[in-house]
């Protein structure tokens, strides 16, 4: 059987083994050696395996067809065997999309082979046992229920007679899959023959399925089957006959569906959708933003086992207003995006070295801020979409019951980004703005990738809820954005033909698509705010860096959002005053960025507190200047330089000046002076926080390529596989198929000398092929006296000399014609 | 983007930009499910509760509608998150449901049977409810229906209130709006009908309306509606005097049967006015006059002030849940924290107007702040600074360097009528004698206080010094400055109830002036500020200026 796979791709036009390639891309990782590698490669358990999963349901139904009406003789079925048997249900699928579904499995070569006698490839039985979940022939599994199905009256009756709770187990095997255990015991029945009511088995104790099953077995329509291990607990299989028989309303293969399952919802409005995206957007930057800056304030300690503590989990989510598995999420894709990182903190909690990691905001952060919302929203989104974190993880416990920390090492999961295209796709492949509920989701996975999908439906789930959570859907539809994005990032997988990088823009400082769609959709930065009578300031929109930064430092924060409420108070302008503004620059900024008049009681408040502000002495003096040297300040007081300053001397130890202390400092630093400014509290004042950052880290964003996804393939470089492993399979045919007469010719080898008719005959065929411009096995001895068997193409004969094209190199040789032992024509 | 004049905030606060073209439009839209929270000049703050929210389902709106009015008329996209609260939020309400069963009574039925499980299982809910009659329904007794709504708001389970209500002993009455007795003929105001209106169509419910606004004719409007036996709950005997006389001149009532129930006279009439007072008078440990609420078959139950309800009164309001109740009130803080309890007793707040807007149509007085602050003296400075710290209000409002800033004030406003109101009767009396006026405080009897009331409102007084007993439903329209030296610490609502004394709009249109006066740097000046939030949330813009200012010319500075 390999053997004929093989010779049938080898029989194949380069393009068709490309396309085999393209479409089975484990085929080449790495690169076979020849075609028989190749054929034992695509006929493996893995590759079948991975070839199934990419299937959708109806195609593998009618792979299943393929399957059962293969020939027990030679195992070969034909297309019109599969159509036959694909359309005898009662809603039969439309032909044309049955021969497509045959032509699809063709093209994997999980069928191959002429369409009257096509082939499944063996190991798709290991991978998936029961063909459309019907059991073995009961003629496989025991003769007498062989015997049972071969009359078809009887079988029926035995079926119809079976008590309720049986035929509840024999709906529930014909439906698939046909193998059940059943408790043990349950089997250990009294002799066949006994009086044996089914209900007043007392040596059945409470089992529910012991009785039913047993009238089942000794029926024969189920049979006791030993598997290996499950021999204890008893399993029993359900043969392909009864299966069928079970099945005549819903025809063999069950209900088939060519196309996707529809979704019920109608599409919203897009704008809508977009709208509830864009603002959950808004959100998930804001509250990221607001979750690093909780963390540059006081790291989250790693723990000992990886990741970061419940506790401090809870800190953070308390501080940001979250739930915690929002904050999770947040923390993993903000490390995910680089964004966060560990830092060695030696003496923190415990003296030994390596065991103070603690997480906090990376240098990269600094850059993040600095983006515009859109980008910083997509650096989060693409890394959400890219890691292989499952963050719903996180909280549960794992198999030793301990819990799952955020950003510990359990929460890893190869697979999720798979699953997170998976799911997106799903979305992104329907009307925009269409909101299927996640039960329809989970359908139209079903149906598109059954195999990937089963019993994932929770992860599914989750991915949903994600999205939604980080905005990349909105009303449970995707947004256009996250189209983009999406379509982005599978662009840049497909686009496996840049080497150069030509195209990628994932790095550079251009928004990409996504970004430019989500920045049209967000609310453009303010640079004013309307400030009223009970000293709010209202921001209508997100306030520019600028502004920010000033409110930040006069006001405090009331509600935020899409604007954001800030309110004046007594200690928000104090903390102004002490951060280096003064009264007069408070009073600048809110005159020149209020778009309404400034109330008076905000000016009135504005003074007071600077008033009261840096000590007791009220005066008109800007700053002073004091020092327990008074030749010092009798120095200054003298220095002509610092005249412009105008310097009363208040006391013996202290100068003032009408001036503020900025130009105070300034020109004393000027005329080479060292002054140190200092508060109230005579103690100096720092002008500026010393910022911690972590090293920075590479974002998995960068990771373009999905770990687990294979490489995809571009066609010219198929073309060179497909050329590499055709010349592997030629070389390996030269070193198989050499006939023994030219190899055992060799003098060298035991053999006697040459004999002299041997030589002539190859002369003849030699000169034969020479006409017929055929190939020829050529014995040959080498200048060293070393025999070689060749390949080739005769071109000429003459003075002595064979000149051939060397099958294996393409390359004209010259042989001496004295040298050639044997000459047999290649078949 | 739309450029709705709404700003859907994450912490569920909304921003309305009343200058705004849609503002108005907006406002309708957002009003039933959305709570006003402030209305400074420019930007309104509306906050989603869910309490607000569940109102408005009881009202008939639907989530699907909420989120749509949010969507249109906001500037900027809405986080999705917000939009799946409220509808989550909405979609608990309704799942009980308190109904009147021919065979049981009033019964608790639930349409949905876990949620009846989860309720019925809880702690906070022991012993209010029956007898299982079946999976679905539990029978509840009538005299918890109050305590049981409240509990069930308290779990998030709220449930739909179908029982309906007693209509009480029918008795005719008719707002006399020809005119009676030779006056002119009156129409209600257009917010006076909308919230009446806002009131019965919900059955019951708080009418927040600014001091001045003419909240008894709500009131009245309200009784027309019921036609009824009113009991009308008021603060002390001269408001209640007030509400009769009122009514009479409003109404087709008549002195006999408007009776008065307080601590000089016991009178139940058709419809009776009582007072918080007298109703929670104890002899011996036991609320004797509480029989009042059930002398009659009241059809509708007024709260007047509804801010100051009394304890005891939330829980025999508990048992009124059959009756129409009306509670009115200016400004619905209490310090004690308690609107909750007012909302689900009493009912939710029916109808809420900015005190700007009813400004701007002329129905009360504009009004002009100002915080007058007084420097203290050396001595005066050091005693306050050395005093223990609950003396420390005590010392910063009594302080003496007040007076003439008070004086000089009185003395700017020579033709205007002006009320001087404080707290520490000590300080009224220095006060008084300082400005030579009469004062009125606690022990003044009813009438010497009717008396000088009269006189000042006939303007043969121009002063009056008045105590606490001042700051709530006294009626003195002309009355157009108010000066404050001291309060009860930072209680906001006491402001407003001052500020509401000068808001009766003044024959000629003048403006009304609110001073207060508060000691520089010390205690005092905080609490003015805590006091001022109500007001300045409504818009009223403080002024601040030195007490010096106010006392004479600008001293020429000196570098």
């Amino acid at each position: 059987m390999t053997t004929s796979l093989a010779d049938h791709l080898r029989s194949l036009p380069d393009e068709s083994l490309a396309a085999l390639l393209q479409l089975r891309p484990d085929l080449v990782v790495p690169v076979p050696a020849d075609v028989s590698a190749l054929a034992i490669r695509a006929q493996s358990r893995v590759s079948v395996a991975r070839a199934l999963d990419g299937l959708d349901q109806f195609t593998l139904q009618i792979l299943d067809a393929a399957r059962l009406t293969r020939n027990p003789d030679d195992a070969t079925t034909a297309t019109d065997t599969v159509l036959a048997m694909a359309t005898s249900g009662p809603q039969p699928p439309a032909p044309t999309a049955v021969r497509a579904a045959v032509g699809r499995l063709r093209a994997l070569f999980l069928l191959y082979g002429p369409e009257h006698a096509l082939q499944v490839v063996p190991a798709v039985d290991e991978v998936a046992p029961y063909p459309a979940g019907l059991g073995r022939p009961a003629a496989e599994l025991d003769p007498r229920t062989a015997a049972l199905c071969a009359d078809p009256a009887k079988l029926r009756r035995t079926v119809l007679a079976a008590p309720p709770s049986a035929r509840a187990i024999l709906d529930r095997l014909a439906a698939g899959p046909p193998v059940g255990s059943v408790p043990p015991g349950a089997l250990q029945a009294p002799p066949l023959g006994a009086a044996d009511p089914v209900l007043s088995d007392p040596t059945n104790g409470g089992a529910p399925t012991g009785s039913p099953v047993r009238w089942l077995v000794d029926n024969r329509l189920l049979v006791p089957v030993t598997t290996g291990s499950s021999t204890a607990s008893g399993t029993v299989e359900l043969p392909r006959e009864v299966g069928l028989l079970l099945r005549r309303d819903s025809g063999p293969l069950g209900a088939l569906r060519t196309s996707p399952p529809p979704v019920s919802a109608a599409p919203r409005e897009p704008k809508a959708v977009d709208s509830a995206g864009a603002g959950q957007s808004m959100e998930v930057v804001r509250h990221t933003e607001g979750l690093l800056e909780q963390l540059a304030d006081e790291p989250a300690p790693v723990l000992r086992s990886g990741g970061i503590g419940v506790r401090d989990l809870r800190r953070l989510a308390r501080a940001g207003g979250l739930d915690e598995p929002t904050t999770a999420l947040l923390l993993e894709v903000a490390y995910a995006a680089g964004l966060l990182g560990e830092l060695e903190m030696p003496g923190t909690t415990t003296g030994r070295y390596g065991a103070d990691q603690q997480v906090l905001p990376t240098g990269g952060y600094e850059v993040w801020r600095a983006a515009s919302l859109a980008q910083r929203w997509e650096q989060l989104a693409r890394a959400w979409l890219t890691m292989t974190r499952q963050v719903g993880l996180v909280g549960r416990r794992d198999d030793r019951d301990r819990p799952i920390t955020a950003l510990s090492a359990e929460a890893e999961r190869a697979s999720v980004p798979a699953t997170r295209r998976a799911v997106l796709g799903v979305l992104a492949d329907l009307e925009p703005a269409t909101a299927p509920t996640p039960d329809e989701v989970q359908d139209l996975l079903d149906w598109r990738a059954p195999r990937r999908s089963r019993g994932r439906d929770a992860a599914h789930r989750e991915v949903l809820a994600e999205a939604a959570q980080l905005g990349v859907t909105g009303l449970g539809a995707l947004t256009s954005y996250g189209r983009l994005l999406l379509g982005d990032l599978t662009s840049t997988d497909e686009r496996g033909d840049d080497p150069l990088g030509v195209h990628a823009d994932v790095e550079s400082g251009d928004p990409s698509g996504a970004a430019r769609a989500l920045d049209a959709l967000l609310p453009a930065p303010v640079d004013h705010f309307l400030v009223q009578a009970d000293l709010t300031v209202v921001v209508p929109g997100p306030p520019e860096p600028a502004l920010a930064v000033e409110l930040e430092a006069m006001t405090e924060l009331e509600s935020a959002g899409g604007a954001s409420v800030h309110r004046v108070t007594t200690a928000s302008v104090r903390r102004a005053l002490d951060s280096g503004y003064t009264a007069d620059d408070l009073h600048d900024v809110f005159r020149r960025r209020s778009r309404t008049p400034v109330p008076q009681g905000l000016t009135y408040l504005i003074d007071d507190v600077a008033r009261k502000h840096g000590g007791l002495r009220v005066g008109l003096a800007g700053a002073y200047l004091r020092s327990d040297d008074e030749t010092l300040i009798s120095e200054v007081l003298a220095d002509r330089r610092l005249e412009s300053l105008a310097l009363r001397r208040l006391a013996p130890t202290v100068l003032c000046t009408q001036y503020q202390v900025g130009r105070l400092l300034g020109a004393l630093r000027d005329a080479g002076y060292a002054p140190v400014q200092e508060d109230g509290t005579g103690s100096t004042m720092l002008a500026r926080p010393r910022i911690r950052r972590a090293p920075p880290r590479v974002s998995v964003t960068t990771r373009t390529v999905d770990p687990l996804a294979a490489p995809k393939l571009p066609m010219p470089r198929l073309l060179g596989v497909v050329e590499h492993i055709r010349r592997g399979d030629a070389a390996a045919r030269a070193a198989r198929r050499a006939p023994a007469v030219v190899r055992g010719g060799a003098p060298g080898l035991g053999g006697g000398p040459v004999p002299a008719h041997t030589h002539s005959e190859a002369l003849a065929v030699l000169q034969q092929a020479v006409r017929d411009k055929a190939l020829v096995w050529v014995g040959y001895v080498d200048a060293h006296g070393a025999t070689a068997s060749r390949l080739l193409k005769p071109v000429s004969i003459g003075a002595g000399y064979l000149r051939a094209e060397d099958e294996r190199t393409e390359m004209l040789h010259t042989f001496a014609l004295h040298r050639i032992t044997a000459a047999v024509v290649a078949d | 983007m739309s450029g709705g004049p709404l700003i859907v905030q994450s912490d569920k606060t909304l921003l309305l930009e009343i200058d705004h073209p849609d503002a108005q439009a907006c406002r309708m839209a957002i009003a039933p499910f959305a709570e006003l929270e402030r209305s400074p000049e420019h930007v309104h703050t509306y906050r989603l509760t869910p309490l607000g929210l569940w109102n408005a389902r009881a009202a008939g709106h639907d989530a699907e509608g909420v989120v749509d009015s949010l969507l249109k008329y906001s500037r900027y996209p809405v986080p999705h998150a917000l939009l799946v609260d409220v509808a989550d939020t909405m979609d608990r309400y309704g799942r009980l449901q308190l109904a009147n069963d021919p065979a049981y009574g009033l019964v608790l039925r639930a349409l949905d049977r876990l949620v009846l499980i989860e309720v019925a299982k809880s702690k906070k809910l022991a012993g209010m409810l029956g007898d299982k009659i079946d999976d679905d329904t539990i029978r509840v007794h009538p005299s918890e229906r109050g305590r049981l709504k409240q509990a069930l708001l308290k779990l998030g389970w709220p449930a739909e209130d179908l029982a309906g209500y007693v209509d009480g002993e029918a008795h005719p009455i008719e707002l006399a709006d020809a005119g009676k007795d030779g006056r002119k003929p009156w129409t209600l105001r257009s917010y006076q009908r909308e919230a009446v209106e806002a009131f019965w169509a919900g059955g019951s419910g708080v009418v927040v309306l600014p001091c001045g606004a003419g909240k008894t004719l709500v009131g009245a409007a309200a009784m027309a509606e019921a036609k009824a036996t009113t009991l009308i709950l008021v603060t002390n005997t001269v408001a209640g005097r007030q509400w009769k006389r009122e009514l009479i001149a409003r109404t087709s009532l008549t002195e006999e049967e408007i009776g008065e129930y307080s601590g000089e006279r016991k009178e139940i009439r058709p419809v009776t006015i009582a007072t918080y007072q007298v109703l929670t008078s104890r002899r011996g440990g036991a609320f004797t006059h509480l029989d009042l609420f059930g002398a009659r078959d009241w059809g509708l139950v007024v709260y007047d002030e509804v801010h100051l309800l009394p304890a005891p009164i939330f829980r025999f309001t508990a048992d009124l849940q059959a009756r129409r109740r009306l509670g009115l009130t200016a400004t619905l803080v209490r310090e004690d924290g308690r609107e909750g309890d007012v909302f689900s007793l009493i009912g939710p707040k029916r109808y809420d107007a900015p005190w700007k807007d009813i400004e701007s149509q002329g129905w009360i007085a504009p009004a002009e702040c100002t915080e007058v602050r007084v420097t203290l003296t050396d001595a005066e400075r050091m005693s306050y600074a050395t005093a223990e710290a609950e003396e420390r209000y005590r010392m910063a409002a009594t302080a003496r360097t007040k007076l003439p800033v008070v004086k000089a004030l009185v003395d700017r406003h020579p033709d205007d009528q002006v009320l001087v109101i404080g707290a520490y009767i000590d300080q009224l009396h220095q006060l008084g004698e300082y400005l030579d006026a009469p004062i009125i405080q606690g022990s003044t009897t009813n009438k010497e206080r009717e008396r000088l009331f009269d006189a000042f409102r006939s303007g043969s007084l121009r002063t009056l010094v008045i105590s606490k007993v001042g700051n709530f439903s006294i009626d003195l329209p002309e009355a157009a400055v108010a000066i404050q030296v001291s309060g009860t610490f930072g209680s906001r609502q006491e402001e407003a109830q001052r500020l509401g004394r000068v808001l009766r709009p003044k024959a000629d249109g003048r403006q009304a002036h609110f001073y207060t006066v508060v000691s520089r740097d010390t205690i005092d000046t905080e609490y003015a500020a805590h006091r001022q939030r109500f007001l300045a949330e409504q818009g009223y813009a403080y002024t601040i200026v030195d007490a010096d200012d106010v006392l004479g010319p600008k001293l020429p500075t000196v570098d």
